[in-house]
């Protein structure tokens, strides 16, 4: 009885263990990187918070990088955790955001329909563009992972030229040049600390995010996804029909990152551009990796890595280290909490005392 | 006789779990000593500590009066210890021969690799313990008794002294496994030394010199063959009275509630797997299908099930044509199924006990209109499994992970048995699990065949099991129904005969 008790106790801390052993190691690799630089790292760190949570115009800035990569992760979330590698995100993303800026310029209707509607065909496009590589891999066993990977240079390249061809543009133009209209004032996001970018997108992040954590939780869909994802045979043997819902669970993901495109146009954007997205997919696909695919620690690692992404940017204007370099140090942090630290230092552990002891032996 | 090898006050721990506490015996030159325990027991670690796969946390070793330091497989080679394992450790598209000298290749001028002189080498060994197969042929070409051989005179080859037999007789017919026991005696004859591990007790009172049971990491005992009986043995492993005896109440019913006609299967590479079957499971009989493993039941058995599709012939249920492929329809037409592969089809073990019960009831249970689970519904049917099946678990919220094989295998027949199906198909249903939990699944079976009126088609690769449980038996050869049995002509040698191939001639020109 006692010994069950403290062996969950153990695998809890197992986690925390190594998130912080990931955040030690990453601390400092980025710090002898800053070094390297010739800048002062404890000054690189502290004007990541201030930049982040400083001032009101910090904090408007977070709450605006926080509110794609909430949405963008939990598109993650909801393919990883039925086992569908969906590296497509940030391609759903471009199709959504372009789509709604179509929306957003070209049809006119009241503010209340109005931006439902512009998102609502952000989300729609997200997923049909996720329908092809769900049935590529559903009906012909095509690795969705490779497909999803290469469709996101079809979907870049493809909002591209389809903006040049409505705006009739040449191809000698400037690329910051290639941009959809305006959107109309109607299907405008309204600023919640203006004249700052955060806007009530950050409202629609948490609608989602709340709707998949009681959707997992409580409906029989739900149940039914997660078991998809923690073993194909047995679900499709328990009576679950796994083809039609690895279809749908693809198209959700698309849905909820054609959100995420259609969030950033209304908001910060105003227009779709080439090349607007700045990595929200990437983002969102190693948040959710950070987090395990579980929804609730994605939001709270979303908020963190929005901070980071807010900061970064601060901290760039601010000192002599290059933006890249947070980049490359979330990345790092991807890496190190993917290895079981703690698992490692145990066998180091055992490595060094076992060689201790056989030097004792020789002694004695 | 001499002692060859002695174990002294063994530990091993992982972490802070014993596995082996205090093991103290010793095994004396040219006996066949048996290892029995139930799963979990400590045999396997203790037979890794040996074999040089694992390093004892305390405790030595001693061979030939010389204590062993083992830090890998390598050095229990040097020391003439050799393993062969229950998975067979064979490259299948590599030669008999190849497989053999891998890691120990005779060479001319150090580099040049020296297969003759390899050949010659092997042949010895062979004709000197009666071992005959052919050694420029494929390892996958060979039939599984003699990919066994292959094994044991691999080990020879690198001039094992002591072997250690992994549960050998798991994959053999009775035939093949009198030819084993043939074998090891030649082997000791020669003052070889077998370590013969096992939880079979009748091969183990047949073959073995020495016997010491394992229990919660503990030996038991160590005792002579003779002064023992089956009994005692069991209650000795267990550590309480086992009874193996099913009687079975036979009813003469003939109402057919499953049909297979004309059924064929064939794999991705077009090969029939299933060739032209034709049998039907009567309502409240026990049918078992018995065959050496490969040949044709796993396909059989998908297509009933409908995890993957047959290519012609039909499968009735009450006279209605079972829609193919569809795992779904079974389910809700009340169709059963135990898989063999408790991990990959039974359970997903990284799911709590609760998600791992309640899946396929969900289908029709437990769900609001709106889709909303019912979950205290759900954890109260998950206890009353649990509890009624006698599965040992701390909460139903554990993951199924934390599950021993027998508890596992008793949670998934408390899953299929608990959902009022009319129909079970039950696949090996006991391999690799304890003797207690074999015991407990058999009565199971038993139980709902007699009192609830449910049919069952039990496919076993354990022909015990199946000449215990059924009230019929078809035996099964290259895919093909071959012979069906009653209850009253059951009968090992006869069993085995049809499932190594053999036929009556009568039957054939008809």
């Amino acid at each position: 009885m006692k010994k069950k008790v403290t062996k969950r106790i153990s695998i809890k801390n197992t986690s925390v263990t190594n998130y912080l052993l990931a955040m030690v190691l990453v601390l400092i690799i980025a710090s002898i990187l800053i070094l390297i630089q010739g800048s002062n790292p404890i000054e690189a760190f502290r004007q990541i918070i201030v930049g982040s949570m400083g001032s009101r115009a910090a904090i408007a800035r977070s709450i605006r990088w926080i509110t794609p990569v909430i949405i963008a992760s939990m598109a993650a979330v909801v393919a990883h955790r039925s086992g569908i590698i969906n590296l497509g995100i940030d391609g759903q993303v471009y199709v959504g955001a372009f789509f709604s800026a179509l929306a957003g310029a070209y049809i006119s209707l009241p503010s209340v329909v109005h931006i439902p509607v512009a998102i609502l065909i952000g989300g729609i496009s997200g997923a049909l563009f996720a329908f092809i590589p769900s049935l590529l891999k559903g009906i012909l066993k095509i690795n969705e992972m490779v497909v999803t990977l290469m469709f996101n240079y079809v979907a870049i390249l493809m909002t591209e030229y389809l903006t040049m061809q409505i705006m009739n543009l040449d191809a000698d133009i400037r690329p910051e040049m290639i941009a959809t209209p305006e959107i109309l004032e109607t299907a405008k996001l309204t600023q919640i600390m203006p004249p700052y970018q955060a806007t009530t997108g950050i409202f629609i992040a948490i609608v989602v995010f709340v709707v998949l954590f009681l959707f997992y939780k409580f409906t029989k869909r739900g149940y039914e996804w997660k078991m998809i994802g923690q073993n194909f045979s047995f679900s499709k043997y328990g009576g679950i029909k796994t083809l039609k819902n690895y279809i749908i669970i693809f198209m959700t993901s698309g849905f909820i990152a054609g959100l995420a495109g259609a969030v950033e146009i209304l908001g910060p954007h105003l227009r779709f551009r080439s090349n607007f997205s700045s990595n929200i997919g990437w983002d969102g696909i190693m948040v959710a990796l950070i987090a395990k695919d579980n929804p609730k620690t994605t939001f709270v690692v979303a908020i963190i890595w929005g901070l980071i992404k807010a900061g970064s940017l601060a901290m760039e204007r601010t000192t002599s280290v290059n933006r890249i370099l947070v980049t490359l140090v979330q990345a790092l942090f991807v890496l190190f909490i993917t290895v079981d630290l703690r698992e490692l230092l145990v066998k180091a552990k055992n490595f060094i005392s076992k060689k201790t002891r056989k030097e004792d032996e020789v002694h004695a | 006789m001499d002692t060859l090898l002695q174990f002294k006050n063994i530990y091993k721990y992982y972490g802070d779990f014993a596995a082996n506490i205090d093991i103290n015996f010793e095994v004396k030159k040219g006996t066949i000593h048996s290892i029995i325990g139930e799963n979990g027991a400590g045999k396997s670690t203790l037979m890794n500590v040996l074999s040089g796969v694992l390093t004892q946390s305390s405790g030595d070793i001693v061979l030939n009066g010389k204590s062993l330091n083992m830090k890998d497989p390598n050095d229990a080679t040097k020391n003439g210890i050799g393993m062969v394992q229950q998975e067979f450790m064979l490259f299948d598209n590599l030669t008999v021969i190849e497989n053999i000298v891998l890691g120990h290749e005779d060479t001319k001028t150090k580099y040049w690799l020296d297969l003759k002189r390899s050949e010659k080498r092997i042949l010895e060994i062979c004709k000197k313990y009666h071992f005959n197969f052919p050694l420029y042929k494929k390892v996958s070409s060979l039939p599984i008794a003699l990919q066994q051989q292959v094994e044991i005179v691999k080990v020879l080859f690198k001039q094992a002294e002591i072997i250690i037999l992994d549960e050998p007789t798991a994959v053999l017919t009775p035939q093949q496994i009198d030819g084993l026991f043939e074998a090891m005696n030649y082997l000791i004859e020669q003052g070889k030394t077998i370590l013969f591990i096992t939880h079979k007790l009748n091969e183990v009172l047949k073959v073995s010199d020495y016997i010491t049971v394992l229990r919660d990491g503990k030996v038991v005992d160590t005792i002579e063959n003779e002064s023992v009986s089956k009994e005692q043995l069991a209650q000795m492993m267990v550590g309480r009275e086992v009874f193996l005896n099913i009687d079975r109440n036979e009813k003469a019913v003939s109402e057919s509630i499953l049909e297979i006609k004309d059924l064929t299967v064939l794999d991705e590479k077009h090969i029939a797997r299933v060739k032209n079957m034709s049998f039907s499971l009567n309502k409240g009989e026990i049918l078992g299908i018995v065959g050496v493993a490969g040949n044709g039941q796993n396909e059989l058995i998908e297509s009933i099930t409908g995890l993957s599709k047959y290519s012609e012939g039909e499968i009735l249920f009450k006279n209605e044509p079972l829609v193919k492929a569809n795992p779904r329809n079974n389910r809700l037409k009340k169709i059963g199924y135990v898989p063999q592969n408790r991990i990959i089809t039974g359970s997903a073990l990284n799911t709590s006990l609760v998600d791992n019960i309640v899946m396929g009831k969900h289908l029709t249970d437990f769900t609001s209109k709106r889709g909303i689970m019912d979950f205290s519904k759900m954890n109260s049917y998950a206890q009353e499994v649990i509890t009624k099946f006698s599965v040992k678990a701390q909460s139903i919220q554990d993951k199924a992970s934390s599950l021993s094989g027998g508890n596992l295998q008793k949670l998934i027949v408390g899953r299929e048995f608990s959902q009022d199906n009319e129909v079970l198909i039950i696949e090996d249903p006991t391999r690799g699990i304890d003797i207690g939990s074999i015991e407990f699944i058999w009565n199971e079976i038993k139980k709902i065949v007699e009192e609830d009126n449910v049919s069952v088609l039990l496919v076993s690769y354990d022909l015990y099991e199946a000449m215990s449980l059924s009230d019929r038996i078809i035996v099964v050869y290259d895919g093909r129904f071959v012979k069906e049995f009653k209850r009253n002509e059951f009968e090992e040698k006869r069993i085995g005969y049809y499932m190594l191939g053999g036929n009556d001639h009568e039957k054939e020109s008809h």
